[in-house]
Order: C-alpha cells, then sequence, then structure tokens
C-alpha cells in the first residue's frame, strides 16, 4: 500500500535527479517543488524526477509539477519524469505533461536524454 | 500652407503615438505573469512621459496591503495612502507636489494597480496630451490584466477538463485492471489508491466488516492512525454490502492548492463509481470462480460416467439356453449402481448387481474399485463367501465411513440351472419359478465395507428351471417415486414380474422401466434404475 511521501535527491552529471516515494499529493508535490526550488536557484537547469516509488498522483501534487516544468521553460530547463507507473503515466499523458517534459524508463535514461539535448 | 505642413506633423506624431500604443498593448498582453506586466508597464510609460519616478503597486483587495510590483523609489510607499479609489478611473495632476500622480484603478477581479509618478525629466508639468498618454497606457495596463487573468483562467480549465477526462477514464480503467487482479486485497487496494487519487482526498480508508466486526482494513498512506483518521469532519463515505460481508470506504480532508477545500457532489458520485466497481469485481470474480469450479466438475463427471459407462457392459454374453437383458439409467451424470454379466473360464457365469451408498464422483469410484476386484477374484476358483470377505475388505480400506456396497452375486451354471448365490445387504432378487410363484431370494449378510469385523458372508444355493425368470434389482425401482411422495414398492414390482412374464427379457425390462415411468411420471428420477433379468428358455 501507498506510504506517506519522502524525497531525496542527488546531482549526477550536472543534472539533479529527485528520488520520490508515496503519494504525490499537496505535501508531496510542495516537496518537490521546494527541493526544485533550492537547486534552481543555483542554477541547475536540468532535472529527473524518478517516481519509481510513487504509484499515486492526484491533480494538486500535478499542478506543483507544472509549476516545477513552467519554470524551467522560462530557464530554458528541462524536466524528465523516469520510472513511471503506467497508471501515472497515463495520468500525466491525459493532463499534458508530455506536451513540455520528456519521460524515461529509467534515470540513467532521463540523465542521457538531457545531456543530449 | 504652414497650416498643412502643422497638420501633417500633428498626424504623423499621433501615427506614432498610436502605433506606439499598440506596441504597449502587445507587450503588455505578453507578459507571461503580472511581475512582468508591471516591469514593462513601467518601461513604456517611462519612454512615452519622459518621466524616471514611476512605481507600481497591486492589491488583491480592498482590504489586503499593496505588493510592489515595480517601483522606483522605495520612498514611494510612504504616499500609498494618497490614493483615492472609487470605480471609476480619475486622473488629477498634482505638479505641486512631490509627486505628481498618485492614482488606483479597480480591475476586473476586484483588484487594484496604484500607481505614483515623480518628475519628468525636464521637470516641466503634465500638459494635457500627457494625461491623455497616461489615461490609455493605464486602460492597456487594465486590458492587458485582463488578458492574464483570461489566460489563467484558460488554463485553470483546461486542467480542470483534462482532470474531468482523467476521472472517467480512470474509471473505466480502473474497472477493467481489477478484474484482472487476481487476489482480492490488490483488487481492494487499487481501488482505493484510485478514489483517494482523483477526488484529491488526502487519506483513505477501506474497512471490512462481517456481522458487526470488523475484519480487515486497508489506509492510504498506510501510515495514518485509523481512529484519529476517522475523527476527520471532512470526509465522504460510502458502503457495498456482498455476501455478508460490508465494505466501507470513508476519504478524508480534500486537498486544494491553498490548503484543504471541501469534498463536493461529483467525488461522492466517483467514490460510489468506484466502490460499485469493487462490488462488481468481487462479485465478477467469485461468480468466475464458482464457473471455473463448475467447469472442473462437470469435466470431472464427465470422465467419471464415461469410465462407468465402459464398467458396464454395453452387451452381454450369449449364453445358451438362456436369455439376458439388463439396464442402467444413473439418476444423475455419474451413479453409484452396478451390473455386470461375465463368462468364468469354467463356462459358468457371473451375475452381478451392485449399489453403491451414494452417487456422484465418490460412489462411482468405489463402483470401479468392486469392478476391478470381482474381475480379479473372478479369474480364480474362489468361493462367493470367501469372495465376498475379500471384497468387504477392499472397500472397507477404499471408502470412507458413510460409504459402502450392496451387492448380489449369482454364480450360474447354465448346463444345471444350478446357482450359487450370495446376497450382501441387497434387495432380494426375485425368482419367478414355473407355478407362478414369486420366491424371494434373500441369502443374508451385511453390506461390503460396512464393518471389518470378521463376521463371515453366508452363500445359498438354488437352481433356476427351464422357463423359470430371476430378476435382480437396485432400489431405485421399489422406491421410484411419484409426485405425492408414494414409492413404486416391493409389491407393485413383485406384481409386474408375475403379471408380465410373458415378454422376452429385452421387451420384459422395457416393460419395467416404462412402468416405472408411468408411476413418476414427471417427478425427477432420485435413484439410478439398475435391473438385469435371466430368462432360462424352455
Amino acid at each position: 500500500m501507498v506510504s506517506e511521501f519522502n524525497l531525496s535527491s542527488e546531482v549526477k552529471d550536472n543534472c539533479v535527479v529527485i528520488n520520490t516515494s508515496g503519494y504525490v499529493n499537496n505535501l508531496g508535490g510542495q516537496k518537490i517543488i521546494d527541493e526544485f526550488n533550492t537547486h534552481h536557484q543555483k542554477g541547475i537547469k536540468n532535472y529527473v524526477l524518478n517516481l519509481a516509488e510513487s504509484k499515486v498522483v492526484n491533480s494538486i501534487g500535478i499542478s506543483f509539477l507544472i509549476e516545477v516544468i513552467e519554470k524551467l521553460n522560462d530557464s530554458n530547463g528541462k524536466l524528465v519524469f523516469a520510472n513511471l507507473d503506467p497508471s501515472v503515466d497515463k495520468t500525466f499523458t491525459i493532463m499534458g505533461l508530455f506536451h513540455y517534459a520528456e519521460k524515461a524508463q529509467d534515470v540513467d535514461e532521463g540523465i542521457k536524454l538531457l545531456q543530449d539535448g | 500652407m504652414i497650416e498643412n505642413k502643422s497638420n501633417n506633423l500633428l498626424i504623423e506624431k499621433l501615427s506614432l503615438q498610436v502605433n506606439s500604443f499598440q506596441e504597449g498593448f502587445r507587450i503588455l498582453s505578453e507578459s507571461k505573469d503580472i511581475a512582468e506586466i508591471g516591469k514593462n508597464f513601467v518601461h513604456l510609460l517611462r519612454g512615452n512621459l519622459l518621466v524616471v519616478n514611476i512605481n507600481l503597486f497591486h492589491k488583491r483587495n480592498n482590504k489586503e496591503d499593496w505588493n510592489e510590483l515595480f517601483i522606483q523609489n522605495p520612498e514611494s510607499k510612504e504616499y500609498l495612502n494618497n490614493f483615492t479609489f472609487s470605480d471609476d478611473f480619475q486622473l488629477e495632476f498634482k505638479n505641486d507636489e512631490e509627486y505628481k500622480v498618485y492614482t488606483a484603478i479597480k480591475c476586473i477581479d476586484g483588484s487594484y494597480f496604484g500607481i505614483i509618478i515623480g518628475d519628468k525629466i525636464d521637470k516641466s508639468n503634465f500638459n494635457s496630451l500627457d494625461a491623455v498618454t497616461l489615461q490609455i497606457f493605464i486602460r492597456l495596463l487594465d486590458n492587458a490584466y485582463q488578458t492574464h487573468l483570461a489566460r489563467i483562467k484558460e488554463k485553470e480549465l483546461i486542467f480542470s477538463l483534462n482532470h474531468k477526462v482523467l476521472q472517467l477514464n480512470s474509471l473505466v480503467d480502473t474497472g477493467i485492471e481489477i478484474t484482472k487482479l487476481e487476489n482480492n486485497t490488490q483488487l481492494l487496494e487499487l481501488a482505493l489508491e484510485r478514489a483517494v487519487a482523483l477526488t484529491n482526498a488526502s487519506k483513505g480508508i477501506m474497512r471490512i466488516v462481517s456481522s458487526e466486526k470488523q475484519i480487515a482494513c486497508l489506509k492510504l498512506p498506510n501510515n495514518i492512525d485509523e481512529e484519529e483518521t476517522l475523527k476527520s469532519k471532512d470526509k465522504i463515505e460510502t458502503r457495498v454490502e456482498y455476501r455478508g460481508l460490508t465494505y466501507i470506504v470513508t476519504l478524508f480532508d480534500k486537498e486544494s492548492r491553498t490548503g484543504f477545500t471541501h469534498f463536493d457532489p461529483t467525488d461522492e458520485i466517483l467514490l460510489t463509481a468506484f466502490a460499485r466497481q469493487v462490488q462488481g469485481a468481487v462479485e465478477n470474480k467469485q461468480l468466475h470462480k464458482e464457473a471455473l469450479e463448475n467447469e472442473t466438475i462437470k469435466k470431472e463427471l464427465s470422465v467419471a460416467s464415461s469410465i462407468q459407462k465402459k464398467i458396464i457392459p454395453s452387451k452381454l454374453p450369449t449364453i445358451d439356453g438362456y436369455e439376458i437383458a439388463g439396464i442402467n439409467i444413473s439418476s444423475k451424470e455419474v451413479g453409484g449402481d452396478y451390473y455386470d454379466c461375465r463368462i468364468l473360464p469354467d463356462g459358468r457365469v457371473a451375475l452381478i448387481m451392485a449399489d453403491v451408498a451414494g452417487k456422484g464422483v465418490p460412489a462411482s469410484l468405489l463402483v470401479s474399485t468392486l469392478s476391478a476386484s470381482l474381475h480379479a477374484y473372478l479369474e480364480t476358483n474362489i468361493s462367493l463367501e470367501d469372495l465376498a470377505g475379500k471384497l468387504n475388505k477392499i472397500i472397507y480400506k477404499s471408502s470412507t465411513a458413510d460409504k459402502f456396497i450392496t451387492c448380489f452375486i449369482s454364480i450360474l451354471d447354465p448346463s444345471t440351472g444350478k446357482l450359487d448365490i450370495l446376497n450382501a445387504g441387497h434387495n432380494p432378487s426375485l425368482h419367478l419359478k414355473k407355478d407362478k410363484k414369486l420366491k424371494k431370494i434373500e441369502a443374508g449378510g451385511v453390506a461390503l465395507g460396512m464393518f471389518d469385523m470378521g463376521i463371515p458372508f453366508k452363500g445359498e444355493k438354488s437352481v433356476i428351471e427351464k422357463g423359470e425368470r430371476i430378476l435382480m434389482f437396485t432400489d431405485g425401482i421399489p422406491e421410484a417415486m411419484n409426485e405425492n411422495e408414494v414409492e413404486y414398492s416391493d409389491e407393485r414390482l413383485e406384481k409386474f414380474c408375475i403379471d408380465n412374464c410373458f415378454h422376452d427379457a429385452e421387451k420384459f425390462i422395457d416393460e419395467l422401466v416404462a412402468d416405472v415411468r408411468s408411476f413418476t411420471k414427471d417427478t425427477p428420477q432420485s435413484d439410478d434404475i439398475t435391473a438385469l433379468y435371466l430368462i432360462r428358455k424352455m
């Protein structure tokens, strides 16, 4: 069953990888954008959001992700979603997130996508 | 001539001004947020009015404080109280004060822009052209802000529409996905996850209750305190009853971007829809399981039936000087009755009639055991008493306490008509003598497999004379019942034997079955009908 939200991050090859676990809701979305802002203010423009351990996302969580995407668009940055559960993948497709962000099978592929531009 | 030139200059200047306004509007309306609108507005105004000290503020409504949007002089904030608010936009220059313009405009959403402007670069007073220019730019600011609001609303609308599509899609998908799950817990977890996510609930609990006692509970997130969570006032709940279990699904604390909001009727509809899907899926799974089990049972019965058909002879052997016919009609797919007629190595003939307590596959298995054992022992020159003793041990070991076999075995010497008879708890066979009197062949003994206490079986000897007949049968004939639950009876069977003693063996069996059927009419057959009829020809 889905656990409470948790987050960790690491910088790999000038890309920030944010790993989440649990329900991406208001609380989860806020933590993601806070983590994003911390790195974005330092000038990092490439991000991989690893949702391997997050199988449930609500629309409030999605609105935070859209905010991340918009901020990155304004700063010529990029976001790649990695390890998406099929239901989350479908959710993001319907909500239009892939118009402005890419997806990858795993974190390594996500980093490669960002480096290849 | 001079007048014309002056007019042309004015037209050219106005034309440039109009172009500047158009460009100004484009820049303002393309600004991505209110901060950018403010910054662009100040830049445009500075270029067109040639002023250096422009300060722009915004506040959401009359009760809130002003926020700085773009200020060139922090001290201007001290003059914020100089604004006068009215629904009509008014512009007034105060050429003798430090700041020449204090104006506030009310926007369509009830918010306000406040503008404080200092001196012109050349320190000259603001004139009427400046007033017109400023008024136009303030209107442009208002229009750009309206465009900005429309764009936000458009985004919200698209988001909301996408979310509705997502809810519908997820409802359909969940219905399909949960039917694929083997495990009922996974199915309930998935339904709870979807219900929580699609209603933007922050938590969800599914309780399963049996006879008012909670037997299981699923939580999302899994570490929430059930008791504490259930105390929440902002919740929606639905319950589904199925096969004595009550599934109670409760969602708590609907989230919004700014915190929490209240569940709406759509959320309740969605929750009910998810609960119905769970009910449908659980029900379908149960029905599917039952259908599979039934299918398996049918297949097993079909196999048992075909095995039993091979055990019961499809054609009886020809015995010189005798006629013989038999029948077995099972009340179920497989029955517990058995008959056989077999020529032994020494030329004698074994006639067997047996009835297993019960029906179905267990009974047919015992029939198979009996048949195989009989065939094995009858090949040897074993006495009927010893045969019954051995069969008793085999059946006793092969069956449960409630299963036993009644059995009538007769070994006929066709040349003399001598009969060795053993009756292990079976109905007495009916021997129709030459004088048309019936003799019941009792030849007592307990049923096979009932006890294993060494109780001896005692055989009997008899003779079938020319013209005499013997009917062996199971209790399915005398105990066949009509719609009034009245039995066909031993008496009616005995009378039938006497009254129909002129038929050949085949015809006798056919007429017997027809008589039983005419008695029971449309009442479903409750037991197997089995008979073997032997006639010693004249």
